[in-house]
C-alpha cells in the first residue's frame, strides 16, 4: 500500500529528467540515425535513401580521418600538460599556511573564461607582428608559424584549454592532498625518504583516486572540442586541428549536408564510447596493479 | 633551522604569486587592452596610453559602423543562462531527491540511464535537437534556448550523492510531524544543501553563459542574440577593431567573474564537500 | 512492467512533441505575413556589413512612406560563421525571410536545387524591373542551367589588387608592376632593400576555406586566362596552361621570400606587405581607421599580374557580384509585395546613386560608365574610378552548387599547397584536376 504511494511519487519527482530524456535524448538519438542513411540537407522539400554510403563516404573522408587522429594527438598532448601543470599548482598551493583559499580561486578564474574570449586574446598575442613575436624574431632569430604549423598549432589550443582547466583540477587535486594525513609523511621523514621517493611512494599513490577523476574529466574534454579550434584554426592547417565537432557543424552547417553530418556523428559517438570506455578500463587495471585502486 | 623554513616558504609564496600572475595574465592583459590607445592595442603587452574609445564605438558606432545590440545581447545572456540554470537546478534537485530519497520500482533503471547519457556524446544530438525545436516552434526564441538545457544530468548526480549522505532519520521524523516529501524537500533537504547548491549553480552558470554553439544554431535574429554570439560574430566584419573586441570580452566576462568572487567562499566550502 | 510504464510515458511524451508540431506549422506563416486590413509584411534581410544596413533601412522607410500598406522589416543577416550557414539555418527552421541580398551565385543554384528560392522571372514585373534598371545584357551572365533566373543582382564589383606606391617609389618604380617578370624583380629589389617586408602578406592564401579563393586565386586565374570559365555547368572547363602559370608564378614568388602566410595585424596598412586584394569597402574602412592611406601617395590600385607577354590593358579580374532573391517559403502576397519593393527600388538611378555613395559598391547595370549620374560621381571620388573600369572585365563566380567544396578543392590540392611550397605548381594543378572531375561527377 505504502509502496504504491511510494512509486508514484518517485515517478513524480523523476519525471523531468523522463520527459527530458525523450524529448532530448531518444527523440534525437532515433532522429539521427534515421537521418544518417539520407541525403536531406535540411531545406530541400524531399530527401533520397541512400543506405550506408553516407558512412562509407564518411570513413574514407580526409576530415572524419583527420577528426579520428586528432582526437588521439589532442589527447596525448594535452592530458599530459594539464595534469602537469594541475599537480604543480596543487603542490604549490597545499603547503601554503595562509591564503590558501585566495589563491585557489585566483587559480579557477580561467574557468570562467569564454572560449571565444580566450581565443580572441590569443589570436592578438600570436599574431605576426605581435610583441611577443616580435620579441622571439629580433632578440632570439625565432620566427614560430604558431597557427599555420601543425603540430603548433594543435599546441596553441591543447595549451589554451590547458589553461583553462588547470585552477580546476588543481582544486580537486588539492583535496586530495586534504585526505593525506601528517603522520604519514612525518613516518616517511623519519624513515629517511627523500623527496623524489616521497612523492612517487606516498604522496602519488594516495593521491591516486582524485588523479583518476582528474585523467576522464580531461579525456572527456579532448573529444569535446569546438569553440577554441572555430575561432583560431577552422581545423587547419590542412586538417591538424579538425576535431569532431568541427567537422560535423562544417557538415552540417556549412556545407548543408544534414544526413552526411548525422552519419559522421554517429560514428563520431561511437569511437568516443569505446575510447573512454576502453582508457577508463586500462586505467583502473593499472591503478589496481599498482596497488592505487 | 627556523630561518631556513621561513625562506623555503618566502619563495613557495613568490612562486604562487609568479604562476597566478601568468595565469590570470590574459585577463589583465584583455582589461588593459580593451582601455588602450587604439595604436597599442595588440602592440603593447602592457599599454601605456589609455582611452574610453573602444567602449565608445563598440556601444555607440563608428564613422562608418552602425552600433550592435551590445546591451541587448548582455541582457539576453542573463536571461537564457538565469532562466535555464535556475530550472536546471529545480529540475536537478526533483530528480535526485527521487532517485536518493524515494524507493520505487524502476529507481535502479532510471539511474543506469542516466549513468548512460552522461558519458553518451552529446554531438551526435545536435542535428536532431536542432530540428526538435523547431518543430515545437522554438526557433529563435528563448525557449529555444532555455529548454534543451533544462536539465543536467551532472546536477542530477551531484545532488543525488549529497541527499544519499543525508540521514533518512531526519526525513522519517519529519513525515512524523505529517510534511509530505515537496516540503520536506525544499524545507528540511534543501536548506542543509547550501554550499553545494552554490557549487552547482556556479558551474552551471558558467557553462551556460559561454555557451557557443547551440545558441548561435538556434537563433536568427538580432533581438535574441546572446553576448557570446555576437562577440563570435564580429570576428570577421570587426577584425579590424580589435580595440572594442576586447571591450566587448570585457563585457562578457567581467559579470560571470563576479558572480563568482561574490559566491567564492560558498564555492569553496562546496568544493570541499563535492570532492570528497 | 517496468519497460511497459517506461514505454507509455514516451510515447506520452512522443504525442505532446508531435502536436505542438502541428500547431506550430499553423503559427509559422502567420508571424512573418501579419496581414492585417490587407497591410503586408516583408522581412528583408541585408548583408552583415553595416553600411548595406543603413542603405536598406533608410530605402525600406522612403518605400513604406509612398505604400503604406507593404511594411519592409529590415534586419541583418548574422554570420555563423558565414551569412549563408546562417541563411540555411534559417530556412531549416522554417523562418526564413521573404527576400535578403548578400547571395552569390554558386549560393543561389545551391538554394535552387533544394527549391528554396522563387524563380524570379515567374513573377509579374520582372521584365519590367530588367528594362528599368537597365540590365538586360548583364542577366543574360545570370541565367541558370534552368533556364530561370534566381537572382537579381545588385553590385558587380571588380576585385584590383592594391599596391603600396610609397615602398615602390622607394624601390624605384612609379607605377605597379604589370607581369608575373615584372613583379618578381619587384619583389628581389624589395628583399634586397627591405628584408623584413613581403610583398604578398595575407593568412588567408594558405586557408582553404572555399570563398578565400575569390580574392587570390581566380583573381589571378582569370586575368591568366583572359577570362575563361573554369567550371561550365558541370563540366570542368579550366585553362590548363593559365592555371600552371598562375600557381607557377605564386611558388616563385614564394621561392623569392616574397610571401608571408602568417595572421599579421594590418600587414598592408603597416607596410608589412606591398600588395594585396582590395574591394571599394576597404577605402571607407580606411578613412575612419587609417588616415594615413591616401590614394596615389600612399597606395594606389591595379588590376592584377598576367603572364608575361600577355596584354596589359583590359586585363580580367574576378568580380564580386551579389544580389537579391525571394525565398519559396514566402507567401504569395509578400512574393507580390517583395517584387513591387524591388522594381521600386530599382526604377529609380537615384537610388543606385545613392548605394554607391553609401557603400562604393559598382551597381550592376547595363548603363553604369554611360549614366550621366555614375560618371559625376566616380569623378568626384577618383580613388574609385579603377573599379568601374575594371567592371567590364570582371567574371563572376561559378554558379555549380558545388562551389563550396570545389572552391575548397583549388586551395586543399593546389593553392594552399603551392603557397607553402609543399606541391610543385604541376603536381598540384594535375591533382586539383582530378579531385575537381571526380566531385564534378
Amino acid at each position: 500500500m505504502k509502496q504504491k504511494g511510494q512509486g508514484r511519487l518517485g515517478w513524480l519527482f523523476a519525471s523531468p529528467y523522463l520527459v527530458y530524456a525523450v524529448v532530448f535524448f531518444a527523440i534525437p538519438l532515433i532522429w539521427s540515425l534515421f537521418l544518417s542513411f539520407t541525403d536531406w540537407n535540411l531545406i530541400a522539400p524531399t530527401f533520397n535513401f541512400t543506405g550506408f554510403s553516407n558512412y562509407i563516404e564518411a570513413v574514407k573522408s580526409p576530415g572524419v580521418q583527420a577528426a579520428f587522429f586528432v582526437t588521439f594527438k589532442f589527447m596525448f598532448l594535452f592530458v599530459p600538460l594539464v595534469i602537469a601543470s594541475s599537480i604543480v599548482v596543487a603542490l604549490i598551493i597545499h603547503g601554503l599556511p595562509k591564503f590558501k583559499g585566495l589563491f585557489l580561486i585566483g587559480f579557477f578564474l580561467p574557468y570562467l573564461a569564454s572560449g571565444v574570449v580566450s581565443s580572441l586574446i590569443i589570436k592578438g598575442i600570436l599574431s605576426y607582428n605581435s610583441p611577443i613575436n616580435e620579441f622571439l624574431r629580433k632578440t632570439l632569430g625565432l620566427d614560430i608559424d604558431w597557427l599555420g604549423n601543425p603540430f603548433a598549432a594543435l599546441f596553441v589550443v591543447a595549451l589554451i584549454i590547458a589553461w583553462k582547466f588547470t585552477g580546476y583540477y588543481a582544486l580537486i587535486l588539492t583535496s586530495g592532498f586534504e585526505s593525506i594525513s601528517k603522520e604519514v609523511y612525518e613516518a616517511a621523514m623519519i624513515d629517511g625518504v627523500n623527496p623524489w621517493q616521497r612523492f612517487w611512494k606516498i604522496t602519488f599513490p594516495l593521491l591516486y583516486p582524485a588523479l583518476f577523476t582528474v585523467m576522464i574529466l580531461s579525456i572527456g574534454v579532448t573529444f569535446g572540442i569546438f569553440t577554441e579550434v572555430y575561432q583560431l584554426t577552422g581545423g587547419g592547417p590542412n586538417y591538424a586541428t579538425n576535431t569532431w565537432q568541427m567537422e560535423i557543424f562544417a557538415k552540417a552547417f556549412t556545407n548543408l549536408q544534414a544526413g552526411y553530418a548525422s552519419a559522421i556523428a554517429i560514428i563520431a559517438s561511437i569511437v568516443t564510447f569505446i575510447s573512454i570506455f576502453i582508457i577508463r578500463k586500462l586505467l583502473e587495471m593499472w591503478g589496481k596493479r599498482n596497488g592505487w585502486a | 633551522m627556523d630561518g631556513r623554513k621561513k625562506k623555503g616558504l618566502f619563495f613557495r609564496y613568490l612562486i604562487a604569486v609568479i604562476l597566478l600572475l601568468i595565469m590570470i595574465f590574459p585577463y589583465i592583459y584583455m582589461v588593459l587592452t580593451s582601455f588602450a590607445d587604439w595604436d597599442q592595442v595588440d602592440k603593447k603587452l602592457i599599454p601605456t596610453d589609455f582611452t574610453l574609445k573602444s567602449y565608445q564605438w563598440l556601444l555607440g558606432g563608428g564613422e562608418a559602423v552602425i552600433p550592435r545590440p551590445w546591451l541587448h545581447a548582455f541582457f539576453n545572456s542573463f536571461v537564457v543562462s538565469a532562466g535555464s540554470t535556475l530550472l536546471m537546478m529545480v529540475s536537478g534537485v526533483m530528480v535526485a531527491y527521487a532517485l536518493a530519497k524515494i524507493p520505487f520500482k524502476g529507481r535502479d533503471t532510471i539511474n543506469n540511464f542516466i549513468l548512460f547519457q552522461m558519458f553518451f556524446p552529446a554531438i551526435i544530438l545536435l542535428i536532431p535537437t536542432f530540428l526538435v525545436i523547431q518543430r515545437i516552434g522554438m526557433y529563435d526564441s528563448y525557449w529555444g534556448m532555455i529548454l534543451p538545457k533544462a536539465l543536467s544530468l551532472w546536477a542530477v548526480f551531484m545532488y543525488a550523492n549529497f541527499f544519499k549522505a543525508i540521514p533518512d532519520t531526519f526525513i522519517e521524523a519529519a513525515k512524523l510531524d505529517g510534511a509530505n516529501d515537496f516540503q520536506i524537500l525544499f524545507k528540511i533537504v534543501l536548506p542543509m544543501s547550501k554550499s553545494i547548491t552554490t557549487v552547482i549553480f556556479l558551474f552551471l552558470f558558467m557553462e551556460r553563459w559561454t555557451e557557443l554553439l547551440w545558441d548561435m544554431l538556434v537563433t536568427k535574429s538580432d533581438s535574441m542574440l546572446t553576448l557570446n554570439v555576437l562577440l563570435s560574430q564580429m570576428f570577421g566584419p570587426y577584425g579590424g577593431y580589435p580595440g572594442p573586441m576586447y571591450a566587448a570580452s570585457v563585457l562578457l566576462t567581467m559579470p560571470i567573474i563576479i558572480i563568482f568572487l561574490i559566491f567564492s567562499k560558498k564555492f569553496q566550502e562546496g568544493m570541499q564537500f563535492t570532492l570528497k | 512492467m517496468k519497460i511497459k510504464k517506461v514505454a507509455s510515458i514516451m510515447f506520452a511524451a512522443s504525442l505532446t512533441v508531435s502536436g505542438l508540431a502541428g500547431c506550430s506549422t499553423g503559427n509559422d506563416s502567420k508571424s512573418s505575413t501579419t496581414s492585417k486590413n490587407g497591410e503586408t509584411t516583408i522581412e528583408f534581410w541585408a548583408a552583415p556589413n553595416p553600411t548595406q544596413q543603413v542603405y536598406w533601412k533608410e530605402i525600406a522607410d522612403e518605400f513604406t512612406k509612398e505604400n503604406p500598406k507593404i511594411k519592409v522589416k529590415v534586419s541583418p543577416m548574422k554570420e555563423s560563421p558565414t551569412s549563408e550557414a546562417s541563411i540555411q539555418s534559417a530556412i531549416a527552421g522554417k523562418s526564413a525571410p521573404t527576400m535578403s541580398e548578400n547571395i552569390n551565385r554558386g549560393f543561389a543554384a545551391q538554394l535552387a536545387e533544394s527549391k528554396a528560392l522563387v524563380p524570379l522571372d515567374t513573377l509579374d514585373g520582372w521584365d519590367k524591373v530588367k528594362s528599368d534598371r537597365n540590365m538586360d545584357n548583364t542577366m543574360k551572365g545570370w541565367e541558370f542551367s534552368d533556364g530561370h533566373q534566381y537572382v537579381l543582382p545588385i553590385y558587380s564589383n571588380a576585385m584590383l589588387f592594391g599596391w603600396r606606391l610609397d615602398i615602390l617609389k622607394e624601390l624605384g618604380y612609379n607605377e605597379p608592376p604589370k607581369t608575373y617578370s615584372e613583379m618578381l624583380d619587384v619583389t628581389k629589389k624589395l628583399k634586397a632593400k627591405f628584408p623584413d617586408k613581403y610583398v604578398w602578406a595575407k593568412a588567408d592564401i594558405a586557408d582553404p576555406t572555399a570563398w578565400k579563393r575569390w580574392f587570390d586565386f581566380f583573381m589571378l586565374y582569370n586575368a591568366a586566362s583572359g577570362g575563361n570559365k573554369f567550371i561550365e555547368g558541370s563540366e570542368f572547363t579550366a585553362d590548363d596552361k593559365a592555371g600552371e602559370s598562375v600557381l607557377t608564378f605564386v611558388n616563385d614568388l614564394r621561392e623569392e621570400k616574397g610571401l608571408l602566410t602568417r595572421q599579421a595585424k594590418d600587414p598592408f596598412e603597416s607596410g608589412l606587405g606591398i600588395f594585396t586584394d582590395i574591394g571599394p569597402w576597404t577605402i571607407a574602412y580606411w578613412k575612419e581607421k587609417f588616415p594615413n592611406m591616401k590614394w596615389n601617395e600612399t597606395y594606389t590600385l591595379a588590376t592584377p599580374p598576367v603572364p608575361d607577354g600577355m596584354d596589359t590593358s583590359n586585363v580580367s579580374t574576378f568580380s564580386d557580384t551579389k544580389g537579391i532573391v525571394v525565398y519559396a517559403s514566402a507567401t504569395k502576397e509578400q512574393q507580390k509585395a517583395a517584387m513591387k519593393f524591388i522594381d521600386w527600388v530599382y526604377s529609380n538611378p537615384e537610388n543606385d546613386l545613392k548605394w554607391l555613395e553609401k557603400t562604393s559598391l559598382p551597381p550592376a547595370r547595363d548603363d553604369l560608365t554611360t549614366n550621366d549620374s555614375f560618371t559625376e560621381f566616380f569623378e568626384k571620388n577618383p580613388a574609385l574610378k579603377p573599379y568601374a573600369a575594371a567592371v567590364p572585365n570582371a567574371i563572376p563566380p561559378m554558379d555549380n552548387a558545388k562551389y563550396n567544396d570545389l572552391q575548397t578543392l583549388i586551395g586543399q590540392q593546389a593553392f594552399n599547397p603551392v603557397v607553402k611550397g609543399e606541391k610543385d605548381p604541376k603536381t598540384a594543378w594535375e591533382d586539383m584536376k582530378k579531385a575537381i572531375e571526380g566531385a564534378l561527377k
